[in-house]
């Protein structure tokens, strides 16, 4: 299995007005904090809100969900005693809210999933996405992650006692992924590994870099702040890595407890 | 490379396991009752709820109270130790998890949020832990033997029949050698004042496909089935010969009046079958009760099966539409119908919805040749998919 990255944009990174991103005024008012924030920087991936057409799989991933929503609606529930509720935040906290809102923004009827799987969400969606690409099924993915912070959820990592290391974050990233090289292709996707069992630095890098030169990003997720989703940047970063000149990059996770994944990321050809 | 299922798990409503709920839907039994008993709510709307508490179900399990399961969890560890019972797991190999869930642990966090949001150093923890989706797989996961690849997903109401997608697609690469896929959603105040927020809740038993359908009524529960690929199984149940996910894309909340995202993974999951409309012996419809719905799949089978439309029904009068896992329960329904040979009647239907015509099965049917059935799951989002079993 493999396919190529074309295309990877972090929410940082989304410089195009918003207006040209998300067109109908109506439906950027509509949207809560962390739906804007992810729909943008699937846009911004694919260049033009049109692009979107050209897709055959839209694929999201989230740890959390559309946290601020869910809390809000609970919130009303609890104040209001059940009484006269606006629906809005119910409807915008489902976690396949944003996968929904990009295939609405160009009526796409194409393959569309939302992986929830704490700190595997996003490898799991890659994993589906090269399964889709290996089997035939699609050539071009529109692949990202996403999860918000909010004050609560803050203050309850703050209690479990999760920040002594690392700080909270939140973040969103979309990569363009295709079946077969274009002219844009940056990097490619070599192989994803979930194991059961934890590697030192050591191990990761004798068991899986095919070359000294191989650079191994060994649990830097805590760089983007403590979040389900936050390997994508790692992935991001690897990219990046690839685009400055170097041949193949690990990517070794293991996020509070979780078992870890392993991704491959190399130069073209 | 055919992929067939070895072993199914049901809790809903009508009981806990195959038995029991096979045995309530060929006496015409509902399972939604008048009032929540369990559910912490002031809402005095009909739901499809299981009368045990969490500690009841902790009990029943065998696992300690103090573990402190989210109710998602432990519906859906009942139904995937049912589902795993049916056949000798040679757990030397691979057997990986896709599970899904709307909720989570929601059940546990409506505990939690009510005193936290007085005064942010209250509300016990534990009743946190158990938030997300994963945590719900994670339990299923540890109880259960599962060893290898395993992971959660969510589309809404469709979340059950994208696992057992992404299940076939784990055999067909080689990552797992049996895969338990389906999902698990516990009643919540969350959903039920959700769906109410909506307007979309009907005060009295749902009507799906009848002219007065006046909407849905939640219910709760979990379905898993196993599958395998056909060369590694000693028997089978039936084939799973298509699936399909498509997007409606037409609104967030509502289907089209045409019915494009349900015409395109019926048709597509006929497609990967090399199959016929014309070759489906019952459909098991989304079929919730809500207008929009049932209008929308009814429009959407005149499109693909013109004036044949095969014997159909929709069993959320008997379970209630519990959202994520309803796929799967459906799911196991549908393969029950191959293996039993049996039909099921559509509860509380009398007049047909006039622009379309259509009257979905009335009588429990036993003995009968089923040799395929289409099973759909839709959901917010415009998450459509359509399961195909074949005998």
């Amino acid at each position: 299995m493999r396919c190529y990255i074309n295309r990877v944009i972090t929410a940082e990174e989304v410089s195009s007005d918003i207006k040209l991103l998300i067109p109908d005024a109506g439906v950027r008012r509509r949207m809560s904090r962390v739906i804007k924030s992810a729909v943008t920087t699937a846009v911004e991936c694919m260049g033009a809100v049109e692009e979107i057409d050209s897709l055959d799989a839209i694929i999201t991933a989230t740890g959390w969900g559309c946290l601020a929503d869910s809390e809000r609606f609970l919130r009303n529930i609890i104040v209001d005693k059940e009484q006269l509720l606006n629906p809005t935040p119910f409807i915008q906290s489902t976690f396949n809210t944003v996968g929904g809102q990009i295939a609405l923004l160009r009526h796409n009827h194409c393959y569309n999933v939302t992986y929830v799987n704490r700190s595997h969400s996003f490898e799991d969606a890659l994993l589906d996405a090269m399964m889709r690409i290996a089997d035939g099924e699609s050539e071009k993915i529109l692949v990202g992650a996403f999860d918000e912070q909010t004050p609560s959820q803050h203050r309850i990592m703050e209690r479990m006692g999760l920040f002594r290391k690392c700080n909270d974050g939140e973040g969103a990233v979309f990569a363009h992924i295709t079946a077969t090289q274009t002219p844009e292709s940056k990097a490619q996707v070599e192989k994803i590994d979930f194991l059961q069992h934890p590697l030192s630095e050591e191990e990761c890098f004798a068991r899986y870099a095919s070359s000294d030169s191989s650079k191994l990003l060994y649990n830097n997720y805590s760089e983007y702040g403590l979040f389900p989703t936050s390997s994508a940047y790692c992935f991001a970063k690897a990219v990046k890595l690839i685009q400055d000149g170097v041949k193949e990059v690990v990517v070794y996770k293991e996020y509070l407890g979780d078992t870890p994944v392993v991704l491959i990321i190399r130069c073209i050809g | 490379m055919g992929i067939v299922v070895t072993g199914v798990g049901i809790v809903s409503a009508l009981g806990i396991g195959v038995e029991k709920n096979l045995a309530a839907i060929s006496l015409g039994e509902s399972g939604i009752s008048a009032l929540p008993k369990l559910l912490r709510t002031t809402n005095k709307l009909p739901v499809g709820e299981l009368r045990l508490s969490n500690e009841e179900l902790h009990a029943l399990i065998g696992i300690p109270i103090e573990e402190h399961l989210s109710r998602t969890a432990l519906l859906g560890i009942l139904a995937v130790k049912e589902a795993m019972a049916c056949i000798d797991i040679d757990f030397s190999k691979r057997v990986g998890l896709v599970s899904s869930t709307s909720v989570g642990g929601m059940d546990l966090t409506e505990h939690f949020f009510e005193k936290f949001i007085e005064d942010d150093t209250t509300g016990r923890l534990r009743d946190v832990r158990m938030h997300d989706c994963a945590a719900s797989t994670e339990a299923i996961a540890r109880y259960c033997g599962i060893n290898s690849y395993k992971t959660t997903l969510s589309t809404a109401c469709s979340s059950a029949a994208n696992a057992v997608i992404a299940g076939a697609k784990l055999l067909k690469h080689n990552i797992v050698d049996y895969v338990v896929v389906g999902g698990t959603d516990a009643l919540s105040a969350f959903t039920l004042n959700g769906f109410k927020s909506l307007m979309i809740l009907d005060e009295k038993p749902c009507r799906p496909f009848d002219a007065t359908r006046a909407g849905l009524n939640l219910g709760e529960g979990a379905g898993y089935l196993i599958l395998q690929r056909e060369e590694d199984a000693k028997s089978y149940y039936c084939h799973l010969s298509g699936y399909s996910n498509r997007n409606d894309a037409h609104h967030q909340t509502a289907s089209s009046a045409e019915g494009n995202g349900a015409y395109l993974a019926m048709s597509d999951a006929l497609k990967m079958a090399n199959m016929l409309p014309a070759d489906v012996s019952y459909i098991n419809a989304h079929g919730t009760g809500t207008g929009n719905n049932d209008a929308s799949e009814s429009a959407a089978f005149l499109r693909l099966f013109g004036d044949s439309v095969p014997p159909f029904s929709s069993t959320k009068g008997y379970t209630g539409h519990t959202l994520a896992a309803a796929g799967g329960v459906e799911a196991v329904l549908s393969v029950l119908a191959i293996k039993k040979g049996c039909r099921y009647p559509n509860l509380n239907f009398a007049t047909p919805i006039p622009e379309y015509g259509l009257i979905p099965m009335l009588k429990y049917e036993n003995d009968v040749l089923v040799n395929s059935v289409l099973t759909n799951s839709f959901g917010f989002g415009g998450n459509c998919s359509s399961l195909l079993f074949t005998r």
